[in-house]
């Protein structure tokens, strides 16, 4: 088996999941382009083979199939899942998708257009608005701080000669990770990876060049003003945590006591005591660059200054005492006990493999998760979360009505360094 | 029907009422089966044995949604699905999630109209401690004023969230109470926002004690468990608790449409949007099969008719979809859709009506009927990965049909769904007189944006 096929068999039910992945994403879009990589990959997908969109769709549906492409920051992903007794036909459809699409130009411009509805039709929501806009407030001028779907002038400005040009750039045979999942074999998996990778060209693909982020000092507010909210969309962030910081999963297991289950401070605090917000979170998450430590909730306007004042509070004593040794012991039991929903299906066993190396996990993060959980400290976790956690640089996002919230925002926050208002409609940057 | 050896066992020593019956075994796909018994207080047991990862799903279904309220008093069965994350008798204020997560417990509820289901997932060898977590709070709650407060309060965040602040569910919510003027689908499952904020812990404890009892809930256990083990453990733990008289279910029946009703209401967004909702067959209906067939061709995928007529070819909308009701009364087939900018709710009317007459008038194409099947077929086998996907299926089809293992039956009706009926079912219910409309306004007339530019202050 190679070491770029992955798979994990299950015969109980007659369904085959794959995917094939990239380690760079949208990340490496040109800039100006922002947008490019998630538009081939669609262009892909409906051009598979020179063929006509429409063709496609009947086909895939036929078969029973699902056909998608993800693309995040950092991953360029095509997956799906087809019932056992289409793997043939299906597997031919995923070939030509990658190594003989059209890429027509007629369907590139249709596509441009869809996305640029799509820009606009994401504003509808509030969460989704406030994540995109706090991605940019956090991150500043680094490549995390853009976005898979590109702004409505990168769009606009993509080209049948950039579309081509990545697809030439991507669809190299040894740039591609293979996963399969249920009902097939080692030998069926290596036989259909050995097929797609024969009809890619030579090359390793596009590589991440993504530096680390700097996060940027002071505590900077950003006010998204959308008319006639009843509530806000809080988030709360700063710099956190790399795979391969040595006191990265000992800052995961403090994150869990923190903000990471419904018994955690932030919750209990803030919803269970209070009432204040229907969900009341805080995460980590791993990439291959350090990302953020961030906090989400959601109060009507009223409490939002007291919410917002409360969670700088709750940070800053989590920062100063960490956690107490009874937290420390129930996040550790939750971790371990729980990671068996991690590994449960074949396609999350899969996943999980791949996850090791689409983001050059340290050996063994995975499948040693949890005796290495059992092994943290309350000493270790607690000074990862002096030396990781932020309290004074923090990037804090309110979308709400401004004219609503008064000053009670601004007055929330010990320490403002600086202030912003836009409104909830406006453009990102690339 | 030879009852499993080890009931007499069970029996002899169950509490007073623990007393189990067997009702026998059901195919539940190829390789697994759903044993099925009940206690003498009328709770129902469903086992499946399931040894394909060390995890076990538990659910415990309640016949009780927002459908059992009545006017003035809507929200209450949501209300109450919260507060039972609360203390009992025996456990104080936080107990129960702090020792579901030390089981390493996935576990949440949620409630619609025909019911309230509460599920919990855990690592193999954590049943006891589910079992008496689960049969505690069943009998044992305890409702205090300043937890129901602040639930409600949280609850009505949750409103804020999920309709007031959202396009969609304000929309829906409008659609439903439009349709309907009799039944009690005509209110959402969250409720009216000022029947939440003046609920009483009288009203909270009165609504427990009528509808959370063992003969108005199904127990669901799926997983690596054995059934005799499930068994006795749940007639040990459930077997202690009594049997209630259930509050007479005071429902009308919708009376038929006829005419058409539409609203029209603003809001802050750059386009028009349109939801219709068809009054359509209840789950257990013969022609709900067909409906469903017929939904999936109007907009079950990207090949189906009104996305490439939407989406594509007039390029009128960025996003539509279509939903069918699963509920025990005949509900609603909703469609919507959101119109590109320059485009207005009444270009993707004219659309769909175009394609809906068009469904009245010919008949399905044969690869029409086979992609709508094939996409159904998947869809099953996926959402039954997992132990928690198998306990949700036999504990909804247990909750609305007492058909538990109804998944893959009605699959088999999928497959045998011909042209013939889906043209029965798109004249029997796609007509104008049976249908509401809900319009979306941008909140600025000319639906511009505002301004891009930056106002830093």
């Amino acid at each position: 088996m190679s070491d770029s096929v992955i798979v994990e068999t299950s015969r109980a039910l007659p369904i085959v999941s794959f995917s094939v992945s990239q380690a760079s994403g949208a990340t490496e879009d040109p800039r100006g382009k922002a947008g490019l990589a998630r538009i081939l990959g669609r262009l892909m997908r409906r051009t598979a083979g020179g063929r006509g969109v429409e063709e496609l769709d009947t086909q895939i549906d036929t078969l029973g199939g699902t056909l998608g492409v993800g693309v995040s920051g950092s991953v360029f992903a095509v997956h799906g899942a087809v019932l056992t007794r289409s793997i043939e036909p299906f597997i031919a459809l995923v070939e030509e998708m990658l190594a003989q699409p059209g890429l027509d130009e007629n369907e590139l411009e249709r596509l441009k257009r869809e996305t640029l509805a799509d820009i606009i039709e994401t504003r509808d929501s509030d969460s989704d608005t406030a994540q995109l806009l706090f991605r940019q407030h956090l991150y500043g001028d680094h490549a995390y701080a853009r976005t898979a779907t590109g702004t409505s002038n990168t769009v606009t400005s993509i080209t049948a000669a950039d579309v081509q040009q990545q697809h030439a750039a991507r669809a190299q045979r040894d740039g591609f990770l293979f996963a399969f999942s249920g009902d097939i074999d080692a030998s069926e998996a290596q036989n259909v990876a050995t097929r797609l990778r024969a009809s890619l060209g030579a090359g390793t693909g596009v590589s991440d060049t993504t530096p680390a982020p700097r996060f940027q000092s002071g505590r900077r507010l950003m006010i998204v003003d959308k008319p006639d909210r009843t509530q806000t969309q809080i988030l709360i962030g700063g710099s956190g945590t790399h795979a391969q910081d040595p006191d990265h999963l000992a800052l995961c297991v403090a994150n869990t006591a923190f903000g990471g289950t419904f018994t955690a401070r932030l919750s209990q605090e803030v919803r269970a005591k209070r009432g204040w917000s229907y969900g009341a979170y805080s995460s980590l998450s791993y990439d291959r660059q350090r990302r953020a430590f961030s906090m989400w909730t959601f109060p009507k306007t009223e409490d939002a200054g007291a919410c917002l004042k409360l969670q700088l509070d709750m940070l800053k004593s989590f920062h100063d005492n960490g956690i107490t040794l009874e937290e420390l012991d129930a996040a550790k039991q939750y971790l371990q006990r729980s990671n068996a929903f991690s590994i449960d299906t074949p396609a999350k066993r899969a996943d999980l493999q791949l996850d090791s190396k689409l983001y050059d996990l340290p050996p063994g993060y995975h499948d040693d998760f949890v005796e290495r959980i059992g092994d943290i400290s309350l000493e270790q976790a607690n000074a990862a979360v002096r030396a990781r956690i932020p309290c004074d640089n923090l990037a804090i996002l309110v979308l709400g009505t401004k004219a609503a919230l008064g000053q009670t925002i601004d007055d929330a926050i010990e320490g403002l360094s600086s202030r912003s208002v836009v409104p909830h409609d406006q453009e990102l940057v690339d | 029907m030879k009852q499993p050896d080890f009931l007499e066992a069970i029996n002899a020593a169950a509490p007073e009422h623990g007393a189990v019956s067997y009702q026998g075994s059901l195919p539940f796909g190829d390789a697994l089966h759903i044993e099925a018994f009940e206690l003498s207080s009328g709770l129902r047991i469903l086992i499946c044995e399931d040894h394909s990862a060390p995890v076990l799903a538990f659910h415990t279904w309640f016949r009780i949604g927002s459908r059992h309220e009545q006017p003035g008093k809507t929200g209450l069965a949501h209300l109450f699905e919260h507060l039972m994350f609360n203390e009992t008798t025996s456990l104080a204020k936080g107990e129960f999630d702090r020792r579901l997560e030390g089981a390493g417990a996935d576990s949440n509820a949620s409630t619609w109209l025909d019911w309230t289901q509460y599920n919990v997932a855990v690592p193999s060898g954590q049943l006891p401690v589910v079992i008496e977590l689960e049969s505690d709070r069943m009998a044992h709650l305890v409702l205090k004023a300043p937890q129901v407060e602040s639930e409600i309060e949280v609850v009505a965040n949750e409103r804020r969230y999920r309709v007031e602040d959202d396009i969609d569910g304000a929309m829906s919510e409008l659609l439903w109470a439009t349709a309907f003027e009799k039944h009690a689908y005509r209110w959402p499952t969250i409720g009216w926002m000022a029947d939440i904020l003046a609920f009483t812990t009288e009203d909270c404890d009165a609504f427990y004690r009528s509808y959370y009892a063992p003969n108005n809930a199904t127990v669901i256990v799926v997983g690596d468990v054995t059934v005799a083990d499930v068994v006795e453990r749940i007639s040990q733990a459930y077997g202690k608790i009594g049997r209630e008289q259930l509050p007479l279910e005071n429902n009308i029946p919708e009376p038929a449409q006829n005419g058409e009703r539409r609203v029209e209401i603003r809001k802050a967004t750059a386009t028009d949007k349109i939801s219709i909702g068809y009054h359509s067959p209840a789950l257990g209906d013969y022609d709900y099969a067909p409906m469903n067939v017929l939904s999936q061709a109007l907009l079950g995928g990207r090949a189906s008719r009104l996305q490439k007529k939407l989406v594509r070819e007039h390029e009128a909308a960025s996003d539509a979809r279509i939903f069918l009701g699963p509920f025990r009364d005949p509900g609603l087939l909703e469609i919507y859709a959101s119109a590109r900018t320059g485009k207005s709710a009444e270009d993707l009317l004219e659309i769909i009506d175009t394609e809906l007459r068009a469904l009245q008038s010919e008949p399905l194409s044969c690869d029409e009927l086979t992609r709508a099947k094939a996409r159904m077929e998947l869809g099953l086998y996926g959402s039954l990965e997992t132990v928690d996907g198998k306990a949700n299926s036999i504990g909804f089809y247990e909750a609305v049909l007492q058909e538990p293992a109804a998944a893959f039956q009605r699959q088999q009706s999928l497959q045998r769904v011909t042209a013939s009926d889906v043209l029965r079912v798109a004249r029997r219910y796609l007509n104008p007189e049976n249908r509401s409309i809900v319009i979306v306004r941008p909140d600025s007339p000319d639906g511009e944006v505002s301004t891009a530019e930056d106002n830093h202050e």
